[in-house]
């Protein structure tokens, strides 16, 4: 699998705060998408919820996934396409190694793909002595700064136009120029050349279609149209619940997926692959290989706190809505998907324990769950997460809570069953707090075990008087 | 095929869905058998859809155009359709080379355009992408694939038909045919589709129903590569600034032709 870093996420995530370019980024960012996305919801002929059911049809999908998947792949073996099902990461990237071995692969230009970023393809690839060059322009731009995408669909929104000009000048050896679209043009044409040198083209799968046996991939740029029509060979990598029964569902979704992603009635470019070029075609690939990955899928699909992930499309919507993902960027969330649905596949897929602190940064606010295309309820599952951090979870191997927080919880929940202890507690409190540093009526720092309470922001004292005593008086 | 890393992928899967581990479940009732009511009702609308109403389909298309900045023109007849393209090819410059070079699809309608005979005058090269022979052997196939690739790679326009226009979103589809390369749409800087009246619909609904159930178009189904295209390629990804022709072609250029059924 690829580099996690998720432990990094308090640390990352200060880091992005601290970021005036990133902030300014990502506010418009999300001023555009976010109120575009909502906007293009309301246009539909059925209105927004039609994501209630998307959500329907894609829960159906991941309860029939076993028959579906079936269906898809002996369309595309009859069709003369490869089906190969990898259980792990390590076994897609095997699989893509051997198909670029035998057919002596040099050259891969890849289609975006989070899929690929989570089986981390590209450095398995490099290690092989194979060139892999990123054909979407911003995952091209990131791969030049040898970074990595902070954002499932504008993977280089952290990057200003000032710094892609210096990266452009120095590995392209282009003239200066700050202009998008002559930087775009740069690109271009460094891009065109790669394109019709390479003997293979990865993509992912946007969605699959088990009633026509197709995979259907959709860019704006063309890039993944490039990447599937020119090279020899064709690999396609699928998370295994990328798939709808039939093209009437299928269609619904399109329509959720592009207005998700970018607020679009539909994107530039959607290609229905079944399988290789046939005789008598002049060009697509000579071999086309679908490789469906489970990589701790199935074990999301059996717990049905979590299921509902699975009905997940990575349209990114959420991304351009969340309070959090807009302050601290998505390199914080330190894996391929950033922003609310990273913060739960993430834990779920690398360890719910490893990356905690994802789910628990969030602010449950439910932002995601009315920009998610598919009405997932993404709220809930962050707070089945933080149930399992607290209690523990065997099937998960979560370990529980420290002893500390469990007694301090329980010491809480009888404190808050008495009314008169409660007030007593509240006024030696009240009367306490006098003796911490104060500046404009705000504490500034409170005492430790509960001084992270005050790390980032002043508190407002508690009052001289309570509300139920007001009340009281009242009467 | 089957492997046994496969079967038990398949079992793990049965197994977390809580069936059986080892049998293959049924899919007939996820996959309908016929058309619905729905389905019927919308065959019947798009086989009696007048001239007016194709009229008004036409103007959804072109204003579903403007926003993507897919051009729409609608033209009389044939000689029209080549009079505009043959503008098109005289007016633009090339992106790449010096010279203009232009290659066209093998296909009933584009070859009625007459281009030939219209871009000599213009001293344009006309490359008609031809079907490869698929008996012609292994050898001569690839050569003549990379003869017909580097003639779409140096031409500076493209011109293809399509299989249908849906109206609401600007989107044309095509399937894949021998002698109807994808590269012609894709790799050249300009692109140019003529289409015919009669082969727009007006959304995704309508597109799928006769895909699936209309047939006419159920025995070719999807092909092993349907496109939809909806105006020129594009990207925002430099600070959200949107351009034109990222990789695919800068300008799509669509010509309706109205007095012609396909």
């Amino acid at each position: 699998m690829s580099d996690i870093s998720t432990e990094k996420y308090v640390e990352e995530a200060k880091r992005g705060i601290a970021d005036p370019v990133l902030r300014k980024a990502l506010s418009s960012l999300q001023d555009r998408f976010g109120r575009g996305t909502a906007e293009a919801y309301r246009k539909l002929p059925e209105g927004p919820d039609l994501r209630l059911k998307a959500h329907e049809i894609r829960e159906r999908a991941i309860e029939n996934l076993d028959v579906l998947l079936e269906t898809l792949t002996a369309k595309i073996r009859q069709n003369g396409g490869h089906v190969f099902f990898a259980a792990t990461a390590k076994d897609a990237v095997d699989y893509c190694l051997e198909v670029a071995r035998r057919n002596r692969v040099r050259l891969v230009v890849k289609g975006k793909s989070m899929v690929t970023e989570e089986i981390g393809l590209n450095p398995a690839l490099e290690a092989a002595g194979v060139e892999v060059v990123e054909t979407d322009l911003g995952e091209y731009i990131i791969q030049l700064a040898g970074e990595k995408p902070s954002h499932i669909i504008a993977p280089a929104i952290h990057k200003t136009r000032n710094e892609i000009a210096d990266l452009f000048v120095k590995k392209l050896g282009i003239r200066r120029t700050t202009d998008p679209p002559e930087l775009t043009q740069a690109a271009r044409k460094a891009l065109r050349e790669k394109f019709l040198a390479a003997d293979m083209g990865t993509s992912g799968v946007n969605m699959a279609c088990a009633e026509s046996g197709h995979i259907t991939t959709v860019s704006n740029e063309g890039n993944i149209r490039m990447a599937t029509t020119l090279p020899r060979v064709h690999v396609a990598f699928m998370g295994m619940e990328r798939i709808v029964a039939s093209l009437d569902e299928y269609e619904i979704i399109l329509r959720l997926l592009c207005r998700g992603a970018a607020a679009q009635t539909m994107g530039t470019y959607a290609s229905y692959i079944g399988g290789p070029r046939r005789p008598g075609d002049s060009d697509g690939p000579d071999e086309f290989h679908l490789v469906v990955i489970d990589n701790g899928r199935s074990r999301i699909l059996a717990d049905p706190q979590f299921r509902e992930m699975l009905c997940c499309v990575r349209c990114a919507a959420c991304l351009n809505v969340c309070p959090v993902y807009g302050k601290i960027g998505g390199h914080s969330y330190g894996f391929a998907y950033s922003g609310p649905v990273g913060a739960v596949v993430t834990p779920l897929l690398t360890g719910i324990n490893r990356a905690k602190d994802l789910c628990c940064g969030e602010t449950l606010c439910g932002a995601c769950m009315d920009a998610c295309s598919m009405n997932i309820d993404l709220p809930r599952m962050l707070l089945a997460l933080r149930e399992k951090l607290a209690y523990g979870d065997a099937n998960w191997q979560v370990e529980p809570a420290g002893r500390a927080e469990g007694l301090a919880y329980r010491g809480w929940s009888w404190l808050i069953r008495s009314r008169r202890l409660y007030e007593l507690v509240l006024k030696l409190a009240a009367a306490g707090q006098r003796l911490l540093p104060q500046k404009k009526g705000l504490i500034r720092r409170l005492p430790p075990p509960v001084q992270g309470w005050t790390r980032s922001r002043d508190l407002h004292p508690l009052v001289k008087e309570t509300f139920m005593e007001r009340w009281r008086k009242r009467k | 095929m089957r492997t046994a890393d496969e079967d038990r992928f398949f079992r793990r899967l049965r197994t977390a869905l809580g069936h059986a581990p080892d049998v293959s479940r049924d899919a007939k009732h996820l996959f309908a058998q016929g058309p619905s009511a729905e389905d019927l009702q919308m065959l019947d609308r798009i086989d009696r859809r007048s001239k007016a109403d194709r009229q008004t389909l036409l103007e959804r298309l072109i204003e579903a155009g403007k926003p993507i900045n897919l051009r729409v023109i609608s033209v009389p007849d044939l000689a029209a359709a080549c009079s505009a393209v043959v503008a098109v090819v005289g007016e633009k410059e090339p992106e790449w080379g010096e010279s203009k070079s232009v290659a066209a699809w093998r296909h009933p309608l584009v070859d009625r355009l007459g281009l030939e005979e219209a871009l000599a005058r213009l001293q344009v090269p006309l490359r008609i992408t031809e079907p490869i022979d698929p008996n012609a052997g292994r050898e001569c196939d690839q050569a003549e694939r990379e003869r017909q690739l580097a003639g779409i790679i140096a031409s500076f326009i493209g011109v293809t038909a399509a299989d249908f226009c849906m109206a609401d979103t600007a989107t044309l589809v095509m399937r894949n045919r021998p002698g109807q390369p994808r590269s012609v749409a894709l790799v050249p800087s300009i692109h140019v589709a003529v289409i015919t009246l009669d082969q727009v619909v007006a959304d995704m609904k309508e597109l799928f129903a006769l895909l699936r159930w209309d047939e006419r178009y159920r025995p070719e189904g999807l092909s092993n590569y349907m496109s939809f295209i909806s105006g020129p390629s594009k990207t925002a990804d430099i600070e959200a600034t949107m351009v034109h022709g990222a990789h695919g072609p800068r300008e799509v250029h669509l010509f309706v032709i109205t007095e012609l059924t396909g």
